[in-house]
């Protein structure tokens, strides 16, 4: 068994896991934090995608040891009930989002996009999210909504 | 997943003192986005996996007398954002950006995407064209290999069971080479080569003077298209025929398979087209500059 220990939300979180454990695992089975989804298993589907140390990752492809020490952001630390992040409010308002299984994957890979660059083009929003399948939408109203969250001024309320 | 032992070196040496005590019952843990996948897969898995990512050895990218060095452990995401390497090896770039998709980029290194060593492999075809040496390393030592040779065969490279790759060298006379890429699969994003294409061209005087052709995704490892590079070797730079020529050439020194993918003819096809154009690139750029 190892010890381990990351901020995850900004909030610093121990466990002790066998090395086999993935990040996956132990965020949602250890922590509870069940947004971050387990969908293919095998890094294509990015419905488990993550934020370590600022850089978008699947997790159910990072052992948790790997990770000890790091930064975690999960989709629960981006947003909520009372407050929605602009990508997340822009959803909403253009009905982004149908099943909404990869949704949390997609915001994180879009605030991973945005945080470096604010003003994205089209065809940078496809790229960036060509490690998040939605079998729903069709991806028209997603990369429409990150658009749109980039017209919010940073740092304002995007769900008012 | 099965279960193993995880061990974190902090240093080469440790890690090849691990290596012989364990070899070959270990898997060496770089970006994971292979290996991960495998040992979800595997019934019979290893009872150690070598987590590298605390070997400093391992990382950077820097200018050396004898060429440019980067380092095995160096992501996808760090050579698309390299200033060194856009400056002296920017095919590198258009090559990594064509691997998975972002989070791919970001976990996967280069040492793992050529130790790995599919045939399909996107680091492959710039690397043999800019004539790239790898440096690997047992606890007896290390030796420098041609790329080409460390190539052996699909999942099969020059590699002993105790040894790793240590680093990646650009040789001093291929920095700043006219060197163009080409990908082609069935999507944009997270697809495997159907076929890949890399050549550099050296000019002087009106002519070319040297040329390198590596194929990928098209035989068991990537390969050199020698005889094409023959036809194109001390023809004028305006003789667009001589690249279509060569491109014909390069054909026949394929051995493309039919799999669910493509046909073998399909691949041929797009070697020939792939070719053409990464030969007309890089003699753009090699007369333009």
């Amino acid at each position: 068994m190892h010890q381990i220990e990351m901020t995850v939300n900004g909030q610093v979180m121990r466990a002790e896991v066998p090395a086999e454990t993935t990040l996956l695992s132990v965020l949602r089975e250890a922590w509870g934090l069940t947004g971050s989804k387990l969908g293919c298993d095998v890094g294509d589907c990015g419905a488990c995608t993550v934020l370590v140390d600022g850089l978008s990752v699947n997790a159910c492809l990072l052992l948790a040891v790997q990770v000890d020490g790091q930064e975690v952001l999960t989709i629960e630390g981006i947003g909520g009930f009372d407050y929605l992040h602009p990508i997340q409010a822009a959803f909403e308002r253009l009905s982004s989002i149908q099943c909404g299984f990869c949704a949390p994957g997609i915001v994180i890979s879009a605030k991973a996009l945005i945080d470096k660059n604010p003003h994205p083009t089209e065809q940078e929003i496809r790229e960036a999210l060509a490690g998040n399948l939605c079998r729903c939408t069709g991806y028209t109203k997603i990369i429409e909504g990150i658009a749109e969250a980039c017209r919010i001024p940073a740092g304002t309320d995007g769900s008012a | 997943m099965r279960s193993f032992e995880y061990s974190a070196p902090g240093s080469l040496r440790e890690a090849l003192e691990v290596m012989e005590q364990h070899a070959p019952d270990f898997k060496l843990l770089a970006g994971g986005t292979d290996l991960l996948v495998d040992l979800k897969h595997s019934l019979n898995g290893p009872t150690l996996v070598m987590d590298l990512g605390g070997v400093a050895e391992l990382k950077g990218i820097e200018e050396t007398p004898s060429g440019l060095r980067i380092g095995a452990m160096v992501t996808h995401t760090e050579i698309q954002q390299s200033p060194l390497i856009a400056k002296h090896a920017p095919a590198m770039i258009a090559a990594a950006a064509t691997i998975g998709a972002v989070q791919t980029r970001n976990m996967g290194t280069i040492g793992g995407n050529l130790v790995t060593c599919v045939p399909s492999l996107d680091s492959g075809p710039v690397l043999v064209a800019l004539d790239a040496q790898v440096t690997v390393a047992g606890v007896d030592g290390r030796r420098v290999l041609a790329i080409t040779e460390f190539f052996v065969g699909p999942r099969q490279t020059a590699l002993a069971p105790d040894e790793l790759l240590v680093d990646i060298l650009i040789p001093t006379p291929m920095l700043g080479r006219a060197t163009a890429f080409r990908k082609f699969g069935l999507r944009k994003g997270q697809a495997l080569a159907l076929v890949n294409a890399a050549a550099s061209i050296a000019v002087n005087d009106g002519r070319i003077i040297e040329a390198r052709i590596a194929l990928g995704a098209v035989a068991p490892t990537v390969i050199r298209a020698t005889d094409g590079e023959r036809v194109i070797t001390g023809k004028s730079t305006d003789d667009v025929g001589a690249l279509r020529e060569a491109a014909a050439v390069a054909v026949t020194e394929a051995r493309p398979i039919d799999d669910f993918r493509a046909s073998a003819a399909y691949r041929r096809e797009l070697i020939a087209v792939g070719t053409f154009r990464v030969l007309e690139e890089a003699l753009a750029l090699a007369t333009s500059s």
